[in-house]
């Protein structure tokens, strides 16, 4: 469904992911995981056409068709819908007036309807539709940040790190409601630094450094890599027998 | 520092020596006496340099020796006696010498380990050895001795060099580095002369240290060098290949090695030269270009690396900088070949050699820090001789040393100005090399060791009538020149009876910027093949540029456009060798090699044995239809 193929992208003179290619089949939940400036999050943005001129190499495919280069509402029309990172809710609007937004890109009729079905997956939206988003707890802007993203009815979603500021309660909540999004035809492309709770949805997971995968596979392989158990998991293999370390293993990516 | 352009024809001006005379000249020492000999000498010259806080500080001769002197003390005020062991483990920095020249003055005896070695591999060296003191880098190094000290009673005291990460630590076997200086200076304010008359005391004929083989099979054997050992050999080295105070070295590969340990700590001692320390592993680069160091000890892998690094950079370079690079590597390769061979060098390609050096070579030398090489080394494994008559042709005088551990490092060595890639040239000064019946190189001179520690079977399987069997197989030339063929236990006998080694294709394959490793199979069996590991930045540079896509390096190594690009190396080799020699099949391995994953030795060698093991499935696959 979305393909990117070498993309090379740059920040100035410095190139920040460096020939990536990622593969994602329709109906899939994929999740890039990976440590802060490994790039995951520029790729997103490249991806839906936020960076001027980027990528600079390499091309990025959906539904078969070239889109890099293209404006971002163009993007959008063509059915990938983007909850960035940190929400970013318009705070002065309201609840309801948000979710319009997500419909901007629209021109049917059907727009209440597919409120009311984003309702359902959060009913707390529906008690809060005239209070101004500003006002919103994370949790609940995070959910109308989704339920914006759904407004667009997508056939990607492009999570950018939902789990972030969360209470535990709260990102179990909102990663099952991911679930249930896919679970109704949604395809999911999750970009995470909490990686036990992107790999329990997950299909199919990458693990990014410094601009390139250096892992890939279904989770439960992840789950049992060496690398991934101490780096992302903190599961420490070489217990020091001081009880603390400064010094770190070195990783290999086998 | 005077930046002279490295002029090739200036290299080794010493005639090579002929055995009778200079043996003579030796006078048996040990290596803290020739140490407070070099002291004497040049007081205040700069023994070493190292980086801190990003400036280079300078260490001089005196301050080497005051250091020295006061570790030496700490280890007698610790309790070490004469014949003792001390263990060393850490990278490259002056605390590692002053513990390696302390334990020596005291008459004790180092013992290296590699830093990469896991607790378990630690704790057999200082469990094999009895080292009563263990000294750690840092804490990485410090924990390890934590998990085995239980199980090793002979050691008293492990001493910690950097204490970052240890604020809050203590315990009454652990003591700092500092600390272990401070007890050294109290005895030497105490009695100002100890010093001095320990290193009198210590003989030629006593272990200096013991240096434990990597091993490519079993467990690590101990090998004993002498002091006599060591110093007859730094002379020797010194009778072949010419060195001087003023001369420069970038110290970066493991001290537990034998010719990094030659190079860093015994030659500086002999001849006064100054080290300088990598801040660390991973600022070689920066580091060979800051310093451009006059004289270089690399292994094959490294000198590949920078080789392929090159190649593929003037691939990305402009039309005109590839079409100048190409057609000065054409001159450079002439007018080396005509130089190497001994021969006079036509008007012509001596002009042209001239053009390209001052406008390519010097430039690309200068970017890598090699512009000042007056001497440079390959060792400790063999090297493509393609990468060999490279390095000539772009200015820089590599040569071959050929050797073993238990030859206290050097047996062969290129000398003088004839540089042969074929061969590894004569013997040093005062050794004796012959070829055995079975084809193997038998060698005898002071270089050799005294015997592996605590294990006397090893000894005499290695040992026999005064000739140390190295378990190499090679040819003698009527000029004395010494050709490896290969590990007598790596060759290959096919099924239909040829005698292969493998050692050769693999160097052709090596050659490739696209190939990192190759291991070349076909024990016993009906043809060659080869498992291959690629050269990760090259290859996914190469897949960038032609559109390949690939997700992780796994994925890169079975592309199918990889798989051609390597296929196309494989057959542009195999078109140079004879017809039994080809490779009929190859394999990516689809993972790196790691020192970690037991795959390769501390100096990059491919431990052949376990990787015919632990790819077992990938080889029978090629065999199976």
């Amino acid at each position: 469904m979305l393909e990117t193929k070498n993309i090379e992208i740059y920040y100035g003179k410095i190139m920040v992911v460096r020939g990536l290619s990622l593969t994602i089949h329709e109906g899939e939940i994929r999740a890039i995981l990976g440590a802060n400036g490994a790039g995951k999050s520029t790729t997103l943005k490249t991806i839906m056409g936020y960076l001027d001129d980027q990528p600079e190499k390499g091309s990025i495919l959906f539904k078969g068709k070239r889109i890099d280069g293209m404006q971002t509402e163009n993007i959008v029309r063509r059915g990938i819908a983007y909850v960035p990172e940190g929400r970013e809710v318009f705070p002065e609007l309201t609840v309801r007036e948000n979710l319009l937004m997500g419909a901007y890109t629209r021109r049917d009729r059907d727009v209440s309807q597919d409120m009311d079905r984003a309702f359902t997956y959060f009913p707390v939206l529906k008690d809060r539709l005239r209070q101004m988003a500003g006002t919103l707890s994370g949790g609940e802007q995070q959910m109308l940040a989704i339920a914006r993203a759904l407004m667009s009815r997508p056939a990607l979603m492009i999570l950018d790190e939902p789990s972030l500021g969360l209470s535990p309660m709260l990102v179990s909540e909102i990663f099952d409601i991911i679930r249930t999004i896919n679970d109704n035809g949604t395809t999911i492309l999750l970009v995470e630094q909490n990686a036990n709770k992107a790999l329990s949805v997950a299909h199919h997971a990458y693990v990014m450094e410094t601009g390139r995968f250096v892992l890939e596979g279904p989770p439960d392989a992840l789950l049992n890599n060496e690398d991934v158990q101490e780096f992302y998991l903190g599961i420490k293999r070489e217990e020091s027998v001081r009880g603390e370390a400064r010094y770190k293993r070195k990783k290999r990516w086998r | 520092m005077s930046r002279n352009p490295a002029n090739p024809d200036s290299t080794n001006k010493l005639p090579s020596a002929t055995m009778d005379t200079t043996i003579s000249e030796y006078n048996p020492s040990t290596v803290p006496k020739m140490f407070l000999d070099r002291v004497a000498a040049h007081p205040e010259k700069v023994a070493m340099r190292y980086k801190h806080l990003g400036i280079w500080r300078d260490i001089t001769w005196s301050e080497y020796l005051e250091r020295v002197r006061y570790v030496a003390l700490g280890m007698v005020a610790l309790g070490i006696h004469p014949g003792d062991r001390v263990a060393v483990i850490g990278e490259n920095r002056p605390e590692w010498l002053f513990a390696d020249l302390g334990t020596m003055s005291a008459g004790a005896v180092t013992v290296g380990i590699y830093t990469t070695n896991s607790a378990a591999q630690c704790e057999y060296v200082v469990s094999h050895s009895g080292a009563k003191v263990y000294i750690a880098e840092d804490e990485e190094q410090l924990d390890k001795a934590l998990v085995f000290r239980k199980n090793t009673p002979e050691l008293r005291k492990i001493v910690v060099v950097d204490t970052k990460g240890l604020r809050d630590f203590s315990d009454p076997m652990v003591m700092t580095f500092d600390e272990l200086s401070d007890l050294g200076r109290d005895m030497h304010q105490q009695d100002p002369q100890r010093y001095e008359s320990m290193v009198r005391a210590t003989k030629p004929e006593n272990m200096a240290l013991i240096i434990y083989t990597s091993g490519t099979t079993g467990p690590p054997k101990g090998a004993m060098l002498s002091h006599d050992n060591v110093a007859w050999t730094a002379w020797s080295i010194g009778c072949a290949l010419p060195l001087f105070p003023e001369d420069e070295l970038l110290s970066f590969l493991p001290l537990s090695h034998i010719a990094e340990r030659m190079f860093s700590v015994f030659l500086p001692i002999r001849f006064g030269y100054t080290v300088n320390f990598t801040e660390s592993p991973d600022t070689v680069t920066a580091n060979f270009r800051e310093i451009s160091p006059t004289v270089i000890f690399a292994v094959p892998r490294i000198w590949e690396k920078y080789h392929s690094t090159i190649r593929i950079k003037i691939a990305n370079a402009t039309w005109f900088k590839r079409m100048a690079y190409a057609a000065s590597e054409w001159v450079g390769r002439k007018y080396s070949e005509h130089r190497l061979s001994g021969g006079p060098i036509p008007v012509g390609i001596r002009v042209l050699g001239s053009l390209a050096d001052t406008l390519v070579f010097y430039k690309l030398r200068e970017r890598l820090g090699f512009e000042r090489v007056r001497l440079a080394v390959s060792g400790a494994a063999p090297i493509s001789p393609n990468v060999l008559k490279y390095y000539h042709g772009i200015g820089v005088p590599l040569r071959q040393v050929y050797g073993q551990t238990e030859g206290s490092g050097p047996t062969c060595i290129h000398q003088g100005e004839v540089v042969e890639p074929e061969n590894v040239g004569p013997a040093l000064p005062g050794v004796q090399v012959r070829i055995a019946e079975d084809g193997e190189i038998l060698v005898r001179g002071s270089n050799v060791f005294m015997g592996y520690y605590r294990n006397p079977e090893a000894t005499s399987d290695t040992l026999q009538d005064g000739w140390l069997l190295s378990g190499d197989v090679g040819e003698l030339d009527e000029r004395g020149y010494l050709k490896i063929t290969d590990r007598k236990k790596d060759l290959i006998i096919t099924a239909g009876g040829k005698n292969i080694s493998p050692q050769n294709i693999e160097n052709h394959l090596k050659f490739s910027p696209y190939i990192n490793d190759a291991i070349v199979i076909g024990d016993a069996l009906k043809f060659l093949s080869a498992l291959v590991v690629l050269d990760e930045e090259n290859v996914s540079q190469y897949a960038q540029d032609h559109k390949i896509p690939f997700t992780t390096y796994e994925s890169l190594t079975k592309a199918p456009e990889i798989l051609e690009l390597i296929d196309g190396e494989v057959q542009a080799v195999n078109k140079n060798l004879a017809r039994v020699e080809t490779i009929k099949k190859f394999t990516i391995v689809p993972k790196k090699l790691y020192e970690e994953d037991g795959e390769v030795t501390p100096t990059m060698k491919v431990k052949r044995k376990y990787i015919n093991e632990k790819f077992g499935d990938l080889i029978r696959a090629m065999y199976r239809s």
